[in-house]
């Protein structure tokens, strides 16, 4: 079986280079010291290179086959001079360059995360957690690889492979030219080679990703998973993205195994061709047997370079195809786009960006339709105006549409017909963090990080820590709390799994009540909690509530039945509205709910 | 792991031959450049060797091509192989596991200590084969034409072991520190990713930012700690081997001058010296992917060796049919040690309905997790149809029971898919039909895709009722002797309870039935009905007579029916 389409992340498009390549030389410019550091130290880690073999020329040409011994200790000083010199020196351009590579990689991966953190609620829906944490990290990483691989010493390679070039054509003219003949052969390898590679490269990394989403989400439901036995689907399914992984991965070894033997067998061949050319040269006379000896050394320190660049390619086409993917991350936007309502002068309308002055004196939703997907209008024409003070509260059946109002007020999904105002201002104009500061809402998921029962509260706001106690108190949550060996300090496991749900929701709930928010969102707060707590927190909230606007969702009419208006949300529109009184007089659809819930 | 042994040596054969051709052309070198030195003694013309080392090359250059993938692929096969083991480690370990486990550091270690293991398996597998054969082969050969020279070469070479013996332990240490930091940094990421929603709307961005900075620099400095000494031994083991060549330079040298040794042998000779530079400075490679490798796989074992401690049994019996007769006998449990349910015991028959109330956190949900057996409990405490549940096998005890958690866990998979789940081959009818009775048609039906709607990630896609809903269905599909509802309904409107009690009431017939709530609504129908306090069983009898007591369930009642009373008209 395979499953939906959740698991398969898109293979992103083609390569701009160029442009790739531009856009992360930016990440370097911090760091260009480093990088100019980096590229100054090649020309003696070259240099110390060049001059070895050199210095095994003059000692077989002028010392060896001359037969003479003096020198030959001072040559053989100078050639461990430059060993020493070659070997501190790569080890300073190892660490300059990792130490680059590190950073850039730090910087990249703090800018990704911030940026997955800013991105909208909606994005959330379609994209799994594994997918995006395998950007964080793995694809990261895989750029990470260019550095340890050295990409800047790509530059060194080349200075190396001209200055041989340029040794070689100066020694022997000829020669060489016989030697460059299989150049045009490797250049026309490495170009075909490039496209497939990369293509290839892009489908590892979203295979990966596909992989990794299946495996988090596994994770989270294993339990599910073992209730009901089907251990067989899932391995099944792990099995083929494992499979597609895997089999993924296998061209890239071919290609670049392919590139690598190419570079090793061309190099053989032109040291071939030189002793095939070379041979008829010394016969002849225009050739000394050291400069050919040398020469053949040359094509081995030739293609020293050519061997590195090429053992670069790969990596190099492998971080591309991960750079693409960061990239393609970093150009999601991070609210959708919506320019402000422009608002007609002399309605007391503000300019954008413009702070709402506390208090907030009415929320109002004019004729506000919404839908997560196209045209599939969950709200559908939404009327409602809060005052300050007011305690609304929004019922009816599961599924009407209840917490998406509460979405949209903190506007994390936005309103696509309508509008919602806060004193007549546009919330779209309202600054997000302004706007969501004065909100606090009790979500009807209640979330807990890894950390402690304070952190879970307070989420390391200092002024939500000083009142982190009085919350908890004020919800009820001390009680369990108090009995907790640490108290406040005991520790929290992912997902808050060792606790129960109600002690989740409480903590939650207190969480709300430390940020001492001016208008209070209760969805479905108290719904796994009993109804001895429940009535403390309704006896706690009261205090809380008075001068507080709020805005409750609640199936148990109990909670809602002293709000001072009720509101009954059915498939998206209003069907009706009123205090507890009036819609009991109504005898329409909340008439009907409550006798319901409270036949005995 | 044997099934690969075949291939690494099919690998390890390539190699040898591709090392054969290599090493073939210093050979062919030498003769040509003796045949240019002598021309006459040997036998050919320069040309002629010319012509055979670009054959050679060609064909070191196909059978390289064979070695390499044949023995990168096989690393590919073993790091599948090691990652289905890993999963099927995952599949078979337990609550108790998972609850003291971040997603996260799981993640980690499948994606990143598992990339360390394959580069070690694959490329460092690679190279050492390669390593060796250009050893000594090139010793052999240098051995050939001199052995003395060889010896003074090889020199260096014992210094290089006392590098690597010092730097080993500690690549491994501060390897596995990077590894358990990236764990850190990626476990930050999930869960700050996961709660996308909270974060936003407590505005805690730079919050989670700032401790996600925190643990990437702590990252990023115990990397160039690696990286530092992968910086030393790398241009050590470069100059290691310059050193060798230096001494073959100057006694060698000397040997030709003193006519011991013949230019061309010398030549060759250090033909050869050059070709260990490169096996040098890659064993230097290797010291590290070994060392990471081990400190890796280190991290995977604790996974592949981790026990569940919800085990089978060592003899298991499989009844022949449930009747579904569940008994309780002074069950005790405790998380950490200390109790948490006391003393439980009770006998719930086969065919009844039993309701369990009580405050948050008083052990309802754990009650109905050991019957389940998701955590471990001892012997003799629960019994099903008079036998030990320890006794049963793990896969038939649940095939028996309905479970339908306090919090939904959907799967991001179409919802047709997901109330699939609770049964295997499950028919669209049946899929239908279990949602019927959970209620949740109408909704799907009103999607534009209707069943084949994706639920997003845990299901968030969907209403909470709509995701509980799906839960139950899921269950209901099962078919079980024994269902289990933990708060089946805290998030549905009255009307929706009101339907899926009475499609339940139907669909019980003779399965045992346990239903937690904290709205007595949902028990309504319940035979018997169980208060639970701090663990112990407080109260407990049919719903009128608890009434009839006064104590804590009838505070229930009255609670919940207070206002009702007063409002009736
Ligand atoms: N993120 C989402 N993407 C797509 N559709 C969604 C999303 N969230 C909710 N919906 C759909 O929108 C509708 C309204 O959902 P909402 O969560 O607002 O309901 P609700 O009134 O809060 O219900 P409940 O009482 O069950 O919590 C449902 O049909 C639901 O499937
Ligand atoms: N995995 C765990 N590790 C440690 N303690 C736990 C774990 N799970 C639950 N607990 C603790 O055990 C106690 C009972 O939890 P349980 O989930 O059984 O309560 P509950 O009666 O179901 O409550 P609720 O009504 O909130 O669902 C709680 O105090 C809780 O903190
Ligand atoms: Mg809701
Ligand atoms: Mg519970």
């Amino acid at each position: 079986m395979h499953f939906g389409g959740i698991y398969e992340d898109e293979i992103v498009g083609k390569a701009y280079d160029r442009r790739l390549l531009a856009r992360f030389l930016r990440y370097l410019r911090p760091y260009r010291w480093l990088v100019v550091w980096s590229i100054l130290l090649l020309p003696f880690i070259a240099a110390a290179k060049l001059a070895q073999p050199w210095l095994l020329k003059i000692a077989i040409d002028s010392h060896i086959t001359a037969g003479r011994m003096e020198g030959l200790p001072l040559l053989s000083l100078g050639y461990f001079a430059l060993i020493l010199a070659d070997g501190l020196l790569t080890y300073l351009e190892i660490y300059l360059l990792q130490y680059l590579g590190q950073r850039v990689m730090f910087d990249l991966r703090v800018e990704l995360f911030a940026h997955i953190q800013r991105l909208s609620a909606s994005f959330f829906d379609r994209t799994p957690t594994g997918g995006l944490v395998t950007r964080v990290t793995s694809d990261v990483e895989a750029l990470g690889e260019m550095f340890t691989a050295g990409i800047i010493s790509i530059v060194g390679d080349i200075l190396v492979l001209v200055g041989i070039i340029g040794i070689m054509l100066w020694m022997n003219l000829k020669l060489s030219l016989v030697t460059f003949t299989v150049l045009p052969v490797l250049l026309y390898i490495v170009f075909a080679f490039r496209t497939r590679m990369r293509t290839a490269f892009r489908e590892v990394r979203a295979r990966l990703s596909n992989l990794n989403s299946f495996l988090a989400e596994s994770i989270g439901g294993m339990t599910v998973v073992q209730l009901f036995n089907r251990q067989q689907t899932e391995r099944r399914e792990f099995t083929r993205l494992n499979a597609a992984y895997r089999d993924a991965n296998l061209p890239v070894i071919t290609w670049d195994a392919a590139l690598f033997a190419a570079v090793e067998a061309l190099s053989s061949v032109a040291v071939g061709l030189i002793i095939w050319y070379g041979g008829g040269e010394i016969i002849s006379g225009t050739l000394t047997f050291g400069a050919l000896v040398a020469f053949i050394q040359y094509i081995e320190k030739f293609f020293s370079p050519i061997r590195d660049l090429s053992a670069k390619y790969s990596i190099m086409q492998g971080a591309m195809a991960a750079l693409e993917r960061i990239f393609g991350l970093l150009d999601k936007e991070k609210i959708p786009p919506s320019p402000p309502a422009p608002l007609p002068p002399g309605e007391g309308g503000r300019r954008p960006g413009e702070e709402i002055q506390p208090p907030i004196q009415t929320i109002e939703f004019r004729d506000v339709w919404f839908a997560y997907n196209g045209e599939d209008y969950v709200l559908k024409g939404l009327n409602l105006t809060i005052r300050r003070g007011e305690k609304i509260a929004l019922v009816g059946e599961t599924g009407g549409g209840k917490t998406t109002v509460t979405r949209l007020l903190s506007r994390l999904y936005e309103v696509e017909r309508g509008e919602i105002t806060i004193d007549g201002t546009d919330i779209r104009s309202i600054p997000l963090g302004e706007l969501r500061s004065r909100i606090g809402v009790v979500l009807q998921e209640p979330f807990l990080f890894t950390g402690t029962v304070g952190y879970n509260i307070s989420l390391g706001d200092d002024a939500a820590q000083g009142r982190m106690e009085a919350a908890a108190a004020l919800v009820g949550a001390d009680r369990f709390i108090r009995n907790l060996a640490g108290g406040f300090e005991e520790e929290v496991r992912e997902r808050g799994s060792n606790f129960s749900v109600g002690e989740r929701q409480l903590i939650s709930f207190a969480r709300a009540v430390a940020f001492d928010p001016e208008i209070l969102v209760l969805d479905e707060a108290t719904a796994s909690v009993d109804s001895a707590s429940e009535r403390l927190i309704q006896e706690g909230l009261r205090g809380l509530l008075s001068g507080r606007t709020s805005l409750v969702v609640a199936h148990r009419l109990s909670t809602v039945r002293d709000a001072d208006r009720i509101v009954v949300i059915h498939k998206g529109e209003k069907a009706e509205e009123g205090s507890h009184d009036e819609l009991i007089a109504r005898q329409g659809l909340y008439y009907r709910l409550y006798q319901l819930q409270f036949r005995d | 792991m044997r099934s690969f042994r075949r291939t690494y040596l099919w690998g390890s054969i390539l190699l040898v031959g591709a090392n054969g051709f290599a090493l073939l052309i210093p050979w062919l070198l030498k003769r040509a450049v003796e045949s240019l030195q002598f021309p006459g003694r040997a036998g050919h013309s320069a040309g002629y060797f010319g012509l055979l080392i670009v054959g050679a090359a060609i064909a070191h250059g196909v059978v390289r091509v064979f070695s390499r993938t044949t023995l990168l692929h096989v690393g590919r096969r073993i790091e599948y192989r090691i990652r289905e083991d890993l999963y099927s480690a995952l599949l078979s370990l337990d609550l108790p596991y998972f609850s003291g486990e971040r997603t996260g550091d799981i993640l980690s270690r499948f994606s990143n200590d598992l990339t360390n293991v394959r580069m070690l398996v694959g490329f460092g597998f690679l190279n050492v084969i390669n390593t060796v054969i250009v050893y000594i082969s090139a010793l052999l050969l240098m051995g050939r034409i001199d052995p003395f020279l060889t010896f003074c070469s090889v020199l260096p070479y014992p210094l290089m072991l006392i590098l690597v013996k010092q730097v080993s332990r500690r690549i491994f240490v501060h390897s596995k520190r990077a590894q358990e930091e990236l764990a850190a940094m990626t476990s930050h990421a999930e869960e700050s990713i996961a709660a996308s929603v909270v974060v936003k709307t407590y505005r805690r961005e730079e919050s989670r930012i700032g401790i996600f900075r925190e643990l990437a620099e702590k990252y990023l400095f115990s990397s160039m700690k690696m990286t530092n000494l992968r910086g030393i031994v790398i241009p050590f083991m470069a100059s290691m081997s310059g050193l060798g060549t230096l001494i073959v330079l100057f006694v060698g040298g000397n040997r030709v001058i003193s006519g011991v040794m013949t230019l061309g042998d010398f030549v060759a000779f250090t033909g050869y010296l050059a070709m260990l530079v490169w096996p040098t400075v890659v064993l230097g490679w290797i010291l590290n992917l070994l060392q990471r490798g081990a400190a890796s796989m280190a991290r995977l074992n604790a996974v592949l060796d981790a026990k569940a401690m919800v085990a089978e049994s060592p003899s298991p019996v499989a009844p022949e049919s449930v009747r579904g007769e569940l008994e309780l006998r002074g069950l005790s449990f405790g998380y950490n040690g200390e109790p948490l349910l006391k003393d439980i015991s009770l006998r719930i028959k086969a065919g009844m309905n039993l309701g369990i109330v009580g405050p948050v956190g008083s052990g309802k949900t754990t009650l109905v997790r050991l019957i389940a057996r998701l955590y471990p409990v001892a012997d003799g405490m629960i019994f099903l149809d008079g036998t030990d549940i320890n006794r049963l096998p793990l896969k038939g005890l649940r095939d028996v029971i309905g479970f339908v958690p306090q919090e939904s866990f959907l799967f991001s998979r179409t919802i047709r898919e997901n109330i699939a789940y609770g049964k295997e081959g499950a028919t669209d009818e049946e899929v239908k039909e279990a949602s019927r009775l959970s209620r949740l048609d109408g909704d799907v039906e009103g999607f534009p895709a209707g069943y084949e709607t994706l639920v997003g990630e845990r299901g968030v896609t969907l209403s909470g009722g709509q995701k509980q809903r799906t839960a139950i269905a899921r269950a209901l599909l099962k078919d079980p002797a024994i269902l289990i509802l933990d708060d089946p309904l805290s998030a549905v409107d009255a009307r929706t309870e009101e339907e899926i009690l009475a499609g339940l009431a139907r669909y019980y017939g003779g399965r045992t039935a346990l239903i937690v709530s904290h709205r007595l609504s949902a028990l309504r129908g319940c035979d018997r009905i169980i208060v639970m306090d701090e663990g112990r069983i407080a109260e407990q009898g049919t719903h009128d007579e608890l009434i009839a007591l006064g104590g804590r369930y009838a505070a229930i009642h009255r609670e919940q029916n207070l206002r009702a009373e007063i409002d009736r008209y």
